[in-house]
């Protein structure tokens, strides 16, 4: 070591001058971006811009929601039909429309049976006494419930969820906001996936889930506690891991992947938020007379 | 109370298309004592899952005790082969630790006095017997991890199968695993170990079993699979030899994978007098 070296040693570590910068070399290519944020859509609707498929979701569930009668689900229904042969997802969200089926029986059931004030029964079978009012309503919520969820589907299976985030992030959602939105997607599927190990773990103990309803209902337990028990963890060492990653730091964050976007999405988001809320505003008002 | 296990050109494919185990053939005695080493995504937990059923082979068959596995439901296959999962938190549900330990058991439908035993003796295994009254999620991670042990090791059976045994276990934890491994050993139960803890495995296990893409890439004692000519294969699944093995190797030493084996054979390569 000579001695020039050590008396800049003892100085500390001074940052070289501007001139002497190692700098990349004229011939070297330019570094290359990671694959999520070069990744390119494929067809038109996938490559909408993600806020605009999230105000045609909210249009679609508003409309499908406030519009009463059958004219607001079914035309909803029919354009989301329509959507998704276009984006090529129509096959994709049959498990989506199956997964309404629980839910689309209760309405049926306590619509049908329970539907207050309703007089025209249908047939009495005991001491119940389905009524025509009570199924109307039921089919219509049914419709209503499926072109939520299918709505939902769409928006899923077409936009990736950063990108969604990114892009709401962009425009101003605060970062918590974000998170919010953004963690709730993404429980869904890892909810699936520790339900999987879980099962699997309590059937490793000889927990028998093909038996009877009542050896079923009895092996909800323990696959309940630990469901519960991670997703309280699992958020608690989150918000640490955020935190811990300057999640609350002021500054803007740098926006890496900056999404497609034009004039004209601009005008149809306007037109369609818009729109469906003075669809909305005008059946509460009672000012639109549909069937 | 030991069973032998045979897997014949064991195929799985994931519906995703990943082919997690190719053409698979092993055959574990009974009473031995293996370990299943290799890479993430080498196929290792795939590979067990078949040996209770919650995983059935693409192609191929899976015996347990020269019976087709196939023949038998999950519930059947764990009072045979018990699996003690990497992550306590996905099974841990009860409010006392007694109780998550006697769930195996009374599934099993053994009858009560025998549950208790049982309970005491699995608990007093993994050193957990002063806690049986205690909410199991009041435990921290490395008791939690020993009391999922202990919950398989209540159901007495005849092969016992510990995933990642030692994650997140200090010494003593990692000493405590090993004295269980050895008790069930000499009871003449079947053990299966999958770890990435190569120096764990070089002390415990008496074959390594060294999987690559859902292959077999070695199956050895561990002196033979941490051989200096094995080592291109190992490094091929991202796996070191011992730290005992390199040396030994430097010295010119054969068959040295653990620390006691390399003193040993160091003591006697050096001349008399």
């Amino acid at each position: 070591m000579t001695a020039g070296a050590g008396s800049a040693q003892a100085e500390g570590p001074q940052p070289p001058p501007a001139s002497v910068r190692p700098r990349r070399p004229e011939s070297a290519p330019p570094p290359r971006l990671p694959d999520y944020v070069l990744r390119q859509p494929h067809g038109t609707y996938h490559a909408l811009n993600p806020t605009t498929k999230l105000v045609i979701a909210f249009a679609e569930a508003a409309i499908a929601f406030g519009v009463r009668g059958w004219i607001g689900p079914i035309a909803v229904l029919v354009v989301l039909a329509i959507t998704a042969f276009a984006a090529g997802v129509a096959r994709r969200m049959v498990p989506f429309a199956l997964a309404t089926i629980p839910l689309v029986i209760s309405i049926l059931l306590v619509n049908t049976l329970l539907y207050p004030g309703a007089h025209d029964v249908i047939v009495r079978v005991g001491p119940l006494a389905p009524t025509w009012s009570g199924l109307t309503a039921a089919l219509q919520a049914t419709l209503r419930v499926i072109a939520f969820a299918l709505s939902a589907a769409i928006l899923g299976l077409t936009t990736p969820t950063d990108d969604l985030l990114s892009d709401l992030e962009r425009r101003g959602l605060g970062r918590r906001g974000t998170f919010v939105i953004g963690s709730a997607i993404r429980m869904v599927p890892r909810m699936g996936e520790r339900a999987s190990e879980i099962t699997d773990s309590q059937r490793a103990r000889g927990m028998d889930t093909q038996g009877s309803v009542l050896r079923r209902v009895r092996g909800v337990i323990p696959l309940a506690g630990p469901m519960i028990y991670g997703a309280l963890t699992e958020v608690e060492e989150q918000t640490m891991a955020l935190e811990a990653r300057a999640f609350s730091a002021p500054a803007r964050r740098t926006v890496i992947r900056v999404l497609p976007d034009s004039a004209t999405q601009r005008i149809v988001r306007w037109v369609l938020f818009l729109g469906a809320i003075a669809a909305v505003a005008a059946e509460i008002s009672g000012r639109l007379h549909l069937p | 109370m030991s069973i032998p296990i045979t897997l014949e050109s064991v195929v799985f494919v994931y519906p995703d298309g990943t082919r997690a185990l190719d053409g698979v053939d092993l055959r574990i005695g009974s009473g031995e004592q293996v370990a299943i080493v290799g890479q993430n995504g080498s196929g290792k937990s795939t590979l067990v899952r078949q040996l209770n059923g919650l995983l059935r082979p693409t192609e191929g068959r899976v015996l347990i005790d020269g019976t087709d596995a196939a023949a038998l439901h999950v519930a059947q296959l764990a009072a045979k082969v018990g699996l003690a999962f990497q992550n306590p938190d996905r099974q841990i549900f009860a409010g006392r630790v007694r109780a998550e330990v006697a769930f195996g058991p009374r599934n099993l439908g053994r009858a009560d006095a025998d549950v208790e035993r049982a309970v005491d003796e699995a608990l007093e295994a993994v050193g957990l017997s002063r806690t049986g009254e205690a909410n199991p999620y009041d435990l921290g991670y490395s008791r939690r991890k020993l009391l999922a042990i202990a919950s398989i090791l209540a159901m007495r059976t005849p092969v016992v199968i510990l995933d990642e045994p030692t994650t997140g276990q200090d010494a003593r934890g990692v000493a405590r695993v090993r004295a269980i491994i050895e008790r069930l050993s000499e009871e003449g139960r079947t053990v299966v170990t999958i770890s990435h803890d190569m120096r764990f495995v070089a002390e415990t296990a008496r074959r390594i079993v060294v999987m690559r893409a859902g292959r077999i890439a070695l199956d050895g004692t561990p002196a033979e699979v941490f051989a200096e000519p094995n080592w291109p294969a190992l490094a091929s699944t991202y796996l070191e030899p011992t730290l005992p093995a390199r040396v030994g190797a430097r010295l010119g030493l054969v068959g040295t994978p653990t620390e006691a084996a390399l003193v040993e054979a160091i003591g006697a390569s050096r001349p008399v007098g």
